[in-house]
């Protein structure tokens, strides 16, 4: 972990992080040391290479996929707020929230994590899934072992299912609904970030 | 015995089953009654004639007492054990049966009470009869028969996703919370029974650790009444979890804390070494256990890897492996039930990749059948021993008892709920909670252990019984009872029943990932980071030992699929094939992908027309469907070793068959196209009456209009004609068409088939004749001779004219 015993004063900017994403300062403190773990050269950036060091996220079929999630498009770096932001994505779902503060959603509600989860399929960000979109996923996820036959008419069967306006891509509204009796609040949620 | 036809109006059939159950029992008992006697009356004889035959052995028939030949003989004693357990399975089915009979009383009242009700009456009975009741709840009968099958089922059908997203919850009420209502209660009860003044009934004799043992017996939430009760309210898939996965779980505790009292009740203390002792012996139940169950699991998967030649007897391997991982456990003292749900567990996905579809259905209903059957003789049993006794009534233990179960389990789930929130993502609503509590059912566990008690070294045996009895009938009927209404008063979440869509299956998966991927990014081993790596542990090395073959390289989201779409076409044929195909028809040479609506002689035709109607594809569609249909009852030898070939797995078979036939069939409409041209034959041959039949007509041989003007028939020479065999596909001689042969025969082809399949065919069916070895002379003639055979016969049906509308230019 970090050499140097860094307290939440250290962090710059912590308490409007903390306000925007909800996370305590216990939280908060962890993710700043495990960031500086990654970051090997300390330069309070994070780029690609330092993702991909981790071994296990190699050999996750859509590792690439998730690193390229906390690259805003046109960036070549992370700094500490934006991994923050996009973590707040897997806090777990506070039940009764008052609608306080901006009249933003806030990052961890079933819509924002639905969101995340569909901007990762959608690489090209129109907005749709579209079928090459969903075949590259599947053949991410299936790799080597099935025929490119099966994955079509899996695509085939998967798109049939949830497009419900013959576009034949599936738009958000459309994902969401395919994943109404899904718990996301559970499935999409570290316990780890409370 | 009176039939069980029933009236057609319910208001009869409401009156009259009541009366008809009641004399049907009156019956079996009386009958049972009357045949012991008659049964005790034969035996002398029979005694005797075996003395008899001992002392003399030559001349031992001549030299018996003289006696009419016997020809209608009645030996009771021959069959009775089996009579009797033969005679109690059926009244238990007939019971099942009558209560779905009258539809109103099982909507109010859960069949478990009706059961013990029932019990209560055939118990009554008996003993009106004036017969000892047998003593049917022996706890052996009850542990190595009855139980076994039931939790099995739990076991085998567990949805294991749930239940270990659950488990540090379900543990943690089954072991603290079964600790907790175990000390509380029998810590309470002895307090009570000390205070109580000079008693008549000495309940200030009772020790403190008979009281623990008591409060151990009775604090087990039991998994038979559990299933019986939620399996009717339909309650969320969590709920039903905890309380389920809570009474499976509670078994270890429950058997360790039996056996530690028991032990040393006796002695009359406990010291902190026991203590420990027991902690100790409680993991290793409770793991020991698991490991059991996991290995005779292992076993199962990897013996059922080698059955793809003996399919019969697949199932038994399922079913004899679990029960012997249940007696391995008992033999040690493990808790039994939790090696059949480790079993069950484990080795189901290996199994069910490895055995045929008929298997896995006869497992799924003999499972179901024996967990039901066992189900309902338990509950009857209840019903009889409670009439038994013996009893031993004393107010103060008996409600003291009842009362302080609810208390204990109500402080119990909340507290515990409390701890278990600040560790969960989806926290536990007060709602839940309720639930939880007031699901917590005592059972038949519960009696049979109190049963198990020694008399001599528990004196206050009958009056724990009598207190057991009445906790469970209170549980039963009155929790059973009002948890229906209460759930709707509450508006509970309810079980979601409609199926998975291959969408969650696959967003599911990718969720997985990515999740597993953020917890990497954060550095956290959780929940998923193990899952992950166990997945990968059993995709590289379990899967290969245990599956058979191909099918262990398969991901699970293609299994998945391919169950889907194996689901999907059983309803297509089974619904008559009426329904409408859906339109993207995507291709799949895979070997496991059998599909009625990917008919590969479909994709020949739409090669060779591309411009054929939509109304013309389900024509095709139709006819090869129905022709799969028939496939599909035709039956080969039957032969005890091997069932009725299974279509759905032959069915690959079946339609390689078709292809090769289609691809024969084509080749020879290859050959035939070569024969277009063939000289004109002498006026006497077949060929030439059919040159003179055609020019009867226009020029232009055109099929439609023959078709069409069929009443046209002018050559009556053609009527005497033989026809040539029909397994020769035939050609228009069409010399003047710019069709192309390869449609026209297409349309022949399928109509070669569904002649050869059906009975009955399009047209009338012209005798065999010949194979001519000069097949385009007689080719040409046969479609001519049918379509004449059909304009005599025939009205010529709307499809025909359909069918030719394509071949006009």
């Amino acid at each position: 972990m970090g050499s140097s015993s860094s307290s939440i004063d250290n962090i710059p900017n912590a308490q409007e992080i903390m306000q925007e994403t909800g996370f305590s300062a216990a939280h908060l403190l962890r993710l700043y040391e495990r960031f500086q773990f990654l970051d090997r050269d300390q330069t309070g950036k994070l780029r690609p290479e330092d993702f991909g060091a981790l071994r296990e996220l190699a050999m996750n079929p859509i590792g690439d996929r998730i690193i390229g999630a906390f690259f805003s498009p046109g960036q070549e770096t992370v700094d500490f707020p934006s991994f923050v932001r996009i973590l707040a994505h897997f806090r777990p779902t506070d039940s009764n929230r008052t609608r306080e503060g901006p009249q933003q959603e806030p990052a961890n509600s079933r819509t924002r994590k639905l969101k995340f989860a569909f901007q990762l399929y959608d690489q090209d960000r129109d907005g749709k899934i579209s079928r090459a979109e969903l075949l590259q996923v599947l053949r991410a996820m299936l790799g080597l072992q099935v025929t490119e036959e099966q994955l079509q008419s899996i695509a085939e069967r998967a798109i049939q299912e949830a497009d419900l306006d013959k576009d034949d891509a599936i738009s958000f509204d459309e994902f969401r609904k395919s994943l109404e009796k899904v718990n996301i609040e559970h499935k999409m949620s570290i316990r780890f970030l409370r | 015995m009176p039939s069980r036809t029933g009236s057609r109006s319910p208001a009869g059939l409401v009156k009259s089953l009541p009366e008809r159950g009641l004399l049907l029992l009156m019956v079996l008992v009386l009958l049972e009654g009357t045949v012991l006697t008659l049964g005790a009356a034969s035996s002398p004889d029979i005694n005797h004639q075996e003395n008899l035959g001992n002392d003399q052995e030559a001349n031992k028939v001549t030299n018996h007492t003289k006696k009419a030949f016997p020809v209608l003989s009645l030996d009771y004693h021959h069959i009775q054990t089996p009579f009797e357990i033969s005679l109690w399975v059926l009244l238990a089915s007939l019971m099942k049966l009558g209560f779905h009979l009258i539809p109103r009383l099982s909507g109010i009242v859960p069949e478990s009470c009706l059961l013990i009700v029932v019990g209560l009456l055939v118990g009554g009975l008996i003993k009106l009869a004036g017969e000892n009741v047998p003593p049917v709840l022996d706890s052996r009968l009850f542990f190595l028969c009855l139980l076994p099958p039931i939790i099995l089922d739990a076991g085998y059908f567990l949805p294991i996703r749930p239940f270990m997203e659950n488990l540090g919850t379900i543990l943690m009420f089954a072991v603290v919370g079964t600790l907790w209502n175990a000390f509380f209660i029998g810590g309470l009860l002895y307090a009570v029974c000390q205070i109580q003044p000079a008693n008549p009934s000495d309940l200030h004799t009772l020790e403190l650790l008979p009281c623990l043992l008591f409060g151990s017996i009775i604090s087990a939430v039991d998994p038979v009444a559990v299933l019986a009760v939620f399996e009717e309210i339909h309650i969320n898939e969590l709920l039903h979890i905890l309380v389920f996965g809570e009474s499976l779980l509670n078994d270890a505790v429950t058997v360790v804390l039996y056996h530690l009292f028991e032990e040393y009740a006796g002695v009359g203390t406990v010291t902190v070494m026991d203590g420990f002792l027991g902690v100790i012996s409680f993991l290793v139940v409770a793991l020991g256990g698991v490991l059991v169950g996991a290995i005779y699991g292992i076993l199962a998967a990897f013996t059922s890897r080698f059955t793809s030649h003996t399919r019969v007897i697949e199932p038994l391997f399922v079913f004899v492996y679990s029960y012997m991982a249940y007696l391995s456990a008992e033999m040690f003292h493990l808790s039994g039930i939790m090696a059949l749900i480790a079993c069950g567990a484990v080795m189901r996905p290996y199994v069910e990749a490895n055995i045929s579809h008929k298997s896995h259905t006869t497992i799924k209903y003999f499972l179901k059948m024996w967990s039901s059957v066992s189900e309902t003789l338990i509950f009857i049993f209840l019903g009889v021993a409670t009439v038994d006794g013996p009893h031993s009534w004393n107010w103060t233990f008996v409600t003291v008892t009842v009362i302080l179960c609810l208390v204990a389990r109500v402080i119990g789930v909340v507290g515990l709920t409390y701890i278990i929130n600040k560790f969960r993502i989806v926290k536990l609503t007060t709602k839940d909670q309720f639930i939880v509590a007031y699901g917590g059912l005592r059972g038949a566990i519960a009696f049979s252990l109190g049963f198990l008690l020694d008399k001599d070294q528990f004196p206050m045996r009958k009056m724990f019984l009598t207190a057991i009895i009445t906790v469970i009938f209170f549980t039963v009927f009155v929790q059973g009872m009002t948890i229906k209404p209460l759930v709707e008063l509450l508006a509970v979440k309810k079980k979601q029943e409609a199926k998975r869509s291959i969408n969650e299956e696959i967003h599911t998966q990718f969720l997985d990932h990515l999740l597993t991927g953020i917890e990497d990014i954060c550095g956290h081993y959780g929940h998923h980071h193990w899952k992950d790596k166990l997945n990968r542990f059993n995709k590289k090395y379990v899967k290969k030992c245990l599956i058979a073959g191909e099918r262990s390289k398969e991901p699970q989201l293609i299994a998945f699929y391919h169950k889907m779409e194996m689901k999907q076409a059983i309803e297509l044929v089974e619904s008559g094939g009426g329904v409408k195909l859906p339109s993207a028809v995507p291709s799949t040479v895979s070997m496991q992908n059998i599909q009625p609506k990917k008919i590969p002689p479909a994709k020949s035709v739409e090669r060779a027309l591309p411009q054929l109607p939509k109304g013309r594809e389900e024509e095709i569609r139709k006819i090869l469907r129905s022709n799969l249909q028939k496939t599909r009852q035709r039956l080969r030898s039957y032969n005890r070793h091997t069932l009725v070939v299974d279509p759905y797995e032959d069915g690959l078979g079946d339609l390689l068959l078709k292809k090769q036939k289609m691809i024969e069939l084509e080749k020879k409409i290859k050959e035939m196209s070569n024969y277009l041209t063939v000289p004109a034959a002498p006026p006497d041959s077949p060929t030439m009456c059919r040159a003179r039949l055609a020019s009867g007509k226009d020029t232009d041989f055109k099929p439609a209009q023959q078709q069409k003007g069929n009443k046209i028939c002018p050559d009556p020479q053609a009527y005497s004609v033989k026809p040539a065999n029909d397994s020769v596909p035939t050609i228009q001689v069409d010399l003047a068409s710019p069709q192309s042969p390869d449609s026209v025969n297409v349309m022949d082809e399928f109509r070669r088939a569904n002649q050869e399949e059906e009975d009955q065919g399009l047209m009338m069916r012209p005798p065999h004749g010949q194979s001519g070895p000069n097949k385009s002379g007689e080719a040409d003639g046969t479609r001519d001779q049918q379509k004449l055979m059909r304009c005599l016969s025939d009205p010529g049906p709307s499809a025909d004219e359909e069918e030719d509308e394509p071949f006009l230019p």
